[in-house]
């Protein structure tokens, strides 16, 4: 009898969760999985959710409504892919969004691959992504294999080959610093002086900008993955004595404002590649950068643009879409959508390049975004300036 | 016939003679008192015969003619002999008729693989444990608690309990550590013909260490009288009775005037 | 403890077995299934850590750096050796049970909180490995784990993978409760409960600690790989982290230490909560006191 009852205990707990969601008709649905835990993150969910309140605001999409759906994934593979089918089985969403992080979008890629739902991603860059052959997946951001190649053209003719790498582990900037390497290598046989992997949330680097140091490189490749880190990293490293002449070069998480913020006046002469500079002076990026300055109150970095770049994208393929919206048409729905994301040309927004999406499932379709854009602080501190030092727009299979 | 023996048995904590250059020899089915006052080192020398604390150089203990000085507790314990604690230390979470299971460990006829995949002989095995273990606490008088924890137990009840765990382990000879500490003096007279009892059917050979000098004086024939971690005395319990040195060390050495004073000087 | 008492039962089981070989049938869609396949994975590691932990009271946090271990293993000979399912999930098993013996060493002198630091240097400093070696993956991870096969039919996604789930999740139940009522799980208790008594009934401390944490790790190295098999077989070292660590130690505290059926309900509790509260992420640190 006992084993009875703690069975249908259990069982009771299983109903309780497992009672299906109701289908609301006639909305349509889009899924968020990204990182919302830290203050950023939370930031960028809801300058996202505020977006598309103006868009329903306004009348909707053709007359319907968005409904939004975010999940938290702490960017943990694990909850990634949980929400993915979350969104996809559950909640019957008509497309994905997600994630922050390169290590959850990667599984994410499978899930709706296998679902048939259009994703698309606000601000991975891991080049791996879209090499899946996904039919399903859009990249608005750069892909590493063109931000490698900025990099790489820059250290080639205006620094050195002797590098040292102090690379955080994390998918992204892994990525794009053994892309950087290996180019290196194939083109011009040089080894790196020294490459290591340090703990992400890594606070101390100074063991490695000394040996750094002993080895007199031409420049510090440095990626510590989060910004306290990296404005540590660039502060040791003025610490330990290596001299203002060896480059520091970041990662495009450097676009991030809290790090001149922190760093002062270590991040002078820091490079790095971005999609998005907050010195931007087109009209439309410097009335982002106003908006985003008053309403969450901070300076945008390239995910705020990048984020705002993918919602504008989601409502012009979403009113180009011929969608029913009905229980029956949920997969009709899904391929329009993705088909409509497929169509979009040469679409200017915050981004440094025009985003281009086409059918094939390939990377060249699917990587939007193909114009890094390289940046110098020239400044540091809470007021710091920053110069663009030039934009490359790539061809779609550079890097293949 | 001796069943234990030791030679120059000695421990020291620090500079602290606990136990210091004992001989100590228990013959067959004998019932061996030690009895000493506070801090004479009864604890320590069970602790030293069962390996839980490890001997001085140069010390020999023998049990059945075999060499078992600083061997682990659980050897020891393999080889047949015993011990109750004086705290008792009952597997307290469990049930009285598993602390007797435990009890039983070493007499278990099946390995670990079976105790995970064996079935049929694992079971009857099992089955078998099981009511020989009762037979037990009915004996001891406490098959009423069986699946009680022994937390539950009062303090007599829980002396019982380690004393029928002790016997569970069907050992030759049971080191007892104070059995009869904190019992009213009706429980003790139980506790007494409980133990004769036992060691009539398990013809264990017994050594008692006690405060309340009744216990031992009734039931040992021979007692042997630590003090300051040495022998002392040892024999019938009426001679030990009679020797002075034991009264000394009861009731404290009278010193005359000319003693005190030298002791003073020094 | 007559025969129709024993008939009984048997008969209960059976009725449990059916419901649940019947449950993809019920269950609506696809995510919840995903869902169930986890909460049983949990299970096999709540009850694993139960048989060291609630048994034989040997505090470790190990536990989660050995689910990691039996995930890369069964990864990493599947994918670099080609081994299928049926050979990886035997081969991940006996890896981690190595590593798990040798886990098991520091708890010879250790106890409680120190037992604890000394086991989370081995969870930490395994994941920190992982995440930083390249041919494990690194922080990029490591994917197309391919699902198990049986005969040219495919486990590929979570309804069918349930098959494969629940026997292994109930054969570790039933093998859970065997231990417990043998010596075997006597004398675990009976080390939780007083060590220096246990050696003093004859346990041999050394060998039954080892013997809980090599279990223990038969079970984590099941679970691993289970779930490095699972739809779409991603892992990745974020997911063995300490935060994991606390939950699995949370469904046993939930459920009652020791108990069995406790760490059921606390890992299917558990899990339960842990899905509902990522749609209320604002509230997620309220409920579980970290993010």
């Amino acid at each position: 009898m006992k084993l009875i009852f703690k069975f249908s205990l259990i069982m009771t707990c299983f109903t309780f969760i497992f009672t299906s969601y109701a289908f609301s008709e006639g909305k349509i649905k889009i899924g968020v999985s990204i990182r919302m835990i830290s203050d950023i993150g939370f930031k960028h969910g809801k300058m996202m959710e505020d977006e598309i309140q103006m868009i329903n605001d306004s009348g909707g999409i053709n007359g319907k409504m968005i409904e939004l759906i975010f999940l938290n994934d702490e960017c943990k593979s694990e909850k990634g892919i949980a929400n993915a089918q979350k969104l996809i089985y559950q909640h019957n969403v008509h497309l994905l969004i997600g994630s922050s992080c390169s290590s959850v979008t990667l599984p994410m890629v499978d899930v709706s691959a296998k679902g048939g739902v259009p994703h698309i991603t606000p601000h991975s860059t891991s080049s791996k992504i879209t090499k899946r052959g996904s039919d399903w997946i859009f990249r608005v951001p750069i892909s590493s294999r063109f931000y490698k190649s900025v990099d790489v053209a820059h250290i080639v003719k205006n620094v050195g080959l002797d590098l040292a790498y102090i690379i955080s582990a994390d998918s992204a900037s892994l990525t794009q610093a053994e892309e950087i390497r290996d180019e290196i290598k194939r083109d011009h046989g040089k080894q790196p002086l020294m490459f290591v992997t340090v703990q992400q949330g890594e606070m101390d680097f100074r063991s490695h900008m000394l040996k750094a140091k002993s080895m007199n490189p031409d420049a510090l490749l440095i990626s510590a993955g989060t910004v306290a880190g990296a404005a540590k990293a660039l502060i040791q490293s003025y610490e330990v004595g290596i001299p203002a002449s060896v480059k520091r070069i970041l990662g495009s998480g450097a676009s991030k404002q809290e790090i001149p913020t922190l760093a002062g006046d270590a991040v002078k002469g820091v490079y790095f590649t971005a999609a998005f500079s907050a010195a931007d002076d087109r009209p439309i990026a410097k009335l982002f950068t106003r908006m985003i300055k008053d309403k969450y109150g901070v300076l945008p970095d390239h995910d705020f643009s990048q984020a705002w770049d993918l919602i504008q994208i989601v409502e012009h393929a979403l009113r180009k879409a011929d969608l029913k919206l009905t229980d029956e048409s949920l997969a009709s729905d899904r391929t329009a959508i993705r088909d409509a994301i497929a169509n979009i040309q040469n679409y200017q927004g915050l981004a440094s390049g025009p985003i281009s999406f086409c059918a094939d499932p390939t990377p060249e379709c699917r990587d939007g975004n193909k114009t890094p854009v390289m940046i110098e602080y020239t400044k540091g501190g809470k007021d710091f300036v920053t110069k663009v030092l030039g934009t490359i727009t790539f061809k779609p299979n550079h890097g293949l | 016939m001796k069943i234990l023996e030791t030679n120059n048995l000695s421990k020291s904590f620090g500079g602290i003679k606990a136990i210091n250059n004992l001989d100590f020899t228990l013959n067959q089915n004998e019932v061996r008192g030690v009895i000493g006052p506070n801090g004479s080192g009864k604890s320590t020398f069970f602790n030293l015969l069962t390996g839980i604390y490890k001997t001085d150089e140069g010390s020999r203990i023998f049990l059945n003619g075999e060499n078992i000085t600083n061997l682990e507790t659980h050897l020891i314990v393999e080889r047949g002999m015993a011990r109750t604690f004086q705290l008792l230390r009952l597997f307290s979470e469990m049930t009285v008729l598993d602390n007797m299971m435990v009890g039983y460990h070493l007499h278990v006829k099946y390995g670990i693989l079976s105790s995970i995949f064996g079935t049929r002989t694992t079971r009857a095995e099992e089955k078998r444990i099981r009511e020989e273990m009762m037979e037990l606490l009915v004996f001891i008088g406490l098959i009423d608690y069986a699946f009680m924890d022994a937390t539950e137990l009062s303090i007599g009840q829980r002396r019982l309990l380690s004393l029928g765990r002790a016997m569970a382990m069907q050992p030759k000879i049971l080191l007892l550590d104070e059995p009869a500490a904190g019992l009213s003096p009706v429980n003790v007279d139980n506790l007494l013909k409980i133990i004769m009892s036992l060691r009539k059917r398990y013809s264990t050979t017994l050594v008692i260490t006690e405060h309340i000098l009744k216990v031992v004086m009734e039931t040992c024939k021979t007692i042997t009288v630590l003090d300051y971690g040495t022998k002392i005395a040892e024999g019938t319990p009426t001679e030990v009775k009679n020797d002075n040195k034991v009264i000394n060390a009861y009731l404290g050495e009278e010193l005359d005037d000319d003693q005190v004073l030298r002791e003073l000087n020094s | 403890m007559s025969f129709s008492n024993k008939y009984r039962i048997n008969l209960y089981w059976a009725a449990i077995i059916i419901i649940l070989s019947l449950l993809p049938f019920i269950v609506p869609n696809l995510y919840q299934m995903h869902l169930i396949n986890i909460i049983c994975i949990n299970i096999i590691m709540a009850i694993g850590l139960n048989i060291v932990k609630g048994f034989a009271g040997q505090v470790t946090v190990a536990h989660i750096g050995l689910y990691a271990m039996g995930a890369y293993s069964s990864a990493i000979l599947s994918i670099n050796y080609g081994f299928s399912f049926w050979m990886a999930l035997p081969g991940a098993v006996i890896i981690t049970v190595i590593a798990g013996a040798i886990v098991g060493i520091p708890s010879f002198r250790l106890q409680g909180p120190y037992l604890a630091l000394a086991t989370l240097a081995f969870s930490e400093s395994l994941r920190i490995y992982i995440s930083v070696n390249t041919d494990l993956g690194a922080t990029i991870g490591i994917s197309n784990i391919p699902p198990p096969v049986i005969f040219d039919f495919t486990f590929n996604d979570a309804f069918l993978y349930y098959y494969i789930v629940i026997p292994f999740t109930l054969i570790s139940i039933y093998f859970s409760f065997k231990i417990l009522k043998s010596k075997l799980g006597r004398a675990f208790k009976a080390i939780r409960e007083d060590q220096l008594s246990s050696s003093a009934v004859g346990i041999n401390l050394r060998f039954y600690k080892t013997i809980a944490f090599v279990i223990s790790a038969v079970y984590a190295g099941l679970a691993g790989s289970l779930y490095a098999h699972l739809d779409p077989g991603f892992i990745h070292p974020n997911n063995f982290t300490l935060q994991e660590s606390v939950l699995y130690i949370l469904m046993l505290v939930i459920g009652g230490i020791g108990h069995i059926w406790g760490c059921i309900v606390g890992a299917v509790f558990i899990t339960l909560i842990w899905d509902l509260t990522r749609e209320y992420y604002q509230y997620q640190l309220i409920i579980f006191g970290y993010d």
